[in-house]
């Protein structure tokens, strides 16, 4: 009697060390037993089914996200192409004294840079301001909220080739409607003044409904209760605009713009479907080529992969410093 | 009611601080206080008339502006090419044609010979990817989460961190490794393309990330019955877990269903060469190129690769909604 007590003992007391309050089983008993690892307690039964439960993500994870990864480090400083990928040789630095020597990355980052600058602040203003609008309670809400989240319906080919097609020089809407107002017929975007900001407007068209949802969600958190104690402390509507509803949702704000900011950077579908080839451009420097899309050029058309990589490296790094600042100035604000 | 008279003859200012205060004492005053200020709202009325004018003045042009494009799309698509180009310069371009002509351009799509046809396959591959990937994202991704959040095994631990710092981390990998990885494992031949187009959009560190965290929230002590019970994980996880986890599992493949439809740089990279695989996002490439060129043909095409999405818009919107909110909330 007394030895079989002490046996049950045991097995509860390494069970509860491997995992809490697991009964025993009654038939299996396979599945109790234990091995340790690095002064760690683990069942084995627990272990095969974890590891054969993660496998698929591991050695997918490995493959297609770290790998790609690595090789965008390493290959930066080879002289790898895509025809060469079994004979690649370091070449050091060469890659990256290239890349600051070339004129066209400055410019695509520099494109990248206007359509960040324009497009972001835009986009949020709208959002917000349309956010605002709806979360009064008037007839029709309904109706208004799905006709500012219309344009998120269409995905960004789509949206590209509509309004590449709205804004065609010769059978486009606007020239239509602009010839027929007796206006002059624009070149739109094969205008290189015009290109780029166009590009902003499609996108803050087709992009702001969806920080629009994003931003209501936070309005409707707001307490009630607290513009009742502000309206009845005398704040008047624009006092109480500035002292609850933004604080409440600052947050909210944060998230929307750093997830905006990181999309923004990374711009390619549009420029690439809108202005084929990069044009137009000013003396020789494409308008509308993104970083994005001339790392894209540069490993995918010209195949070269080591440049390419070097490119890559030196924007993440740069997205990497945005983002970090970005996380200490708002965490200075909270 | 001796408060509420004390209350009357303070300024506001100080009523307020009162409520704040003590709130519990104030709130059986709170009725008196509201028939207080009917009077005033009945003064303010015509202000807040014109005000109300203004609103939906407001947001009628606004909707106008986010609407007038998408429906000259749907309209136009229902229109012969010759129609629509006559009607351009007049205001009739936004109105839709004669009824005979609503199906011309429809036709044209899947008649047209610049196109031989191939929209129909196009769009059958679309329906073909996204159900792999939807299918294979949900299977792969929640059972790594599972394993991650409910499952002790060594290096767990390691795996959710990097799982966190893959989120986190912006890293502009870009598509130029994915193909290096691809060719190199002979993945974008005529033959094996379709499989590298599709395999690498399996595993998602935040699809990862979305199924732990709703996990977490399951009680342990429901898979500790079924284990009781005799029942293996991978029961557990098939008969109890992923029955509670619907809205999850929803989410996540209304997302995945909407970026594999949806998606174009990679997969425009990967099927440039083969039109016979192409998606439909990628097709519409050809069918904007096609000779001569037919704009009504192209909005059909447009309106055609937009419904789908637009239907999951309309019956999913509780779960995009969630899953909005849940990406804001992180």
């Amino acid at each position: 009697m007394e030895g079989i007590e002490i046996e049950t003992a045991v097995v509860t007391e390494s069970a509860s060390a491997g995992e809490p309050q697991s009964a025993p089983p009654r038939k299996s008993g396979s599945r109790n037993k234990h091995f340790r690892l690095f002064g760690k307690d683990y069942r084995l039964y627990d272990t095969l089914v974890g590891l054969g439960f993660i496998a698929p993500a591991l050695i997918l994870g490995i493959i297609f996200v770290i790998a790609p990864i690595v090789v965008s480090l390493s290959y930066a400083f080879t002289d790898a192409t895509m025809f060469t990928l079994d004979d690649v040789h370091w070449n050091n630095f060469y890659n990256f004294g290239k890349a600051f020597s070339d004129p066209k990355m400055w410019n695509a980052l520099g494109n990248t840079c206007l359509f960040v600058v324009v497009a972001v602040p835009l986009q949020l203003g709208i959002a917000l301001g349309l956010a605002l609008l709806l979360n009064k309670e008037v007839k029709g809400n309904t109706f208004f909220r799905w006709a500012y989240f219309c344009p998120v319906m269409l995905s960004l080919a789509v949206t590209s080739f509509l309004w590449m097609n709205l804004l065609n020089e010769q059978e486009g809407l606007f020239n239509g409607l602009l010839t027929s107002m007796g206006l002059p017929a624009q070149k739109f975007l094969n205008d290189p003044d015009q290109a780029m900001m166009l590009i902003v407007l499609v996108s803050v068209w087709q992009g702001a409904g969806y920080q629009m949802l994003i931003f209501l969600s936070g309005l409707k958190n707001i307490e009630p209760a607290l513009y009742e104690a502000a309206s009845l402390d005398g704040a008047n509507k624009w006092q109480q605009f500035v002292h609850i509803t933004l604080p409440a949702i600052l947050p909210t704000t944060s998230f929307v713009l750093v997830t905006m900011l990181i999309g923004a950077f990374r711009l390619i579908t549009q420029p690439m479907i809108m202005t084929p080839s990069g044009l137009p451009n000013v003396d020789g420097k494409e308008v509308t080529t993104t970083m994005s899309w001339y790392i894209y050029q540069q490993g995918l058309t010209y195949y070269d992969v080591g440049f390419s990589s070097a490119i890559a490296l030196i924007y993440t790094v740069f997205l990497a410093t945005i983002a970090l600042t970005l996380r200490k100035v708002m965490d200075v604000k909270d | 009611m001796a408060a509420t008279m004390l209350l009357k003859k303070r300024a506001p200012v100080l009523v307020a601080e009162q409520s704040t205060e003590n709130a519990a004492e104030n709130i059986p005053d709170a009725a008196p206080q509201e028939t207080e200020y009917v009077a005033p709202k009945k003064k303010q009325s015509k202000k807040k008339l014109a005000w109300r004018v203004v609103l939906y003045f407001w947001m009628s042009v606004l909707a106008i502006l986010f609407l007038f494009p998408v429906w000259w799309m749907v309209v136009n698509s229902m229109k012969s090419n010759t129609e629509l180009v006559e009607q351009l310069s007049s205001m009739r371009t936004f109105l839709p044609g004669g009824i005979t002509e609503w199906f011309t351009s429809y036709v044209n799509l899947f008649t047209s010979e610049a196109l031989s046809g191939a929209i129909g396959r196009s769009i059958f591959n679309s329906i073909l990817y996204c159900a792999i990937t939807v299918a294979g994202v949900l299977l792969v991704n929640s059972l790594a989460a599972y394993a991650i959040s409910r499952i002790r095994f060594p290096g767990a631990g390691v795996i959710t961190t990097i799982v966190l710092l893959l989120i986190l981390v912006p890293v502009e990998t870009s598509i130029v490794p994915q193909i290096v990885i691809l060719t190199r494992l002979g993945l974008t031949t005529p033959t094996t393309r379709m499989f590298g187009y599709l395999i690498p959009g399996l595993v998602s560190p935040f699809y990862i990330f979305m199924f732990r965290s709703y996990f977490v929230g399951i009680p342990k002590e429901i898979e500790e019955a079924a284990e009781i019970d005799g029942a293996g994980k991978f029961r557990t996880f098939f008969v109890m877990v992923i029955p509670l986890s619907k809205a999850i599992f929803a989410t996540v493949s209304i997302f995945t269903f909407m970026g594999a439809w949806n998606d174009y740089v990679f997969a425009q990279y990967i099927f440039s060469a083969s039109v016979d695989l192409m998606p439909l996002q990628v097709f519409l490439q050809q069918v904007n190129n096609a000779q001569p060129k037919d704009t009504a043909m192209v909005m059909a095409a447009l309106t055609i690769s937009t419904i789908p999405i637009a239907i999951v818009y309309v019956f999913c919107q509780r779960y995009i909604v969630e899953g909005v909110s849940f990406s804001g909330l992180k």
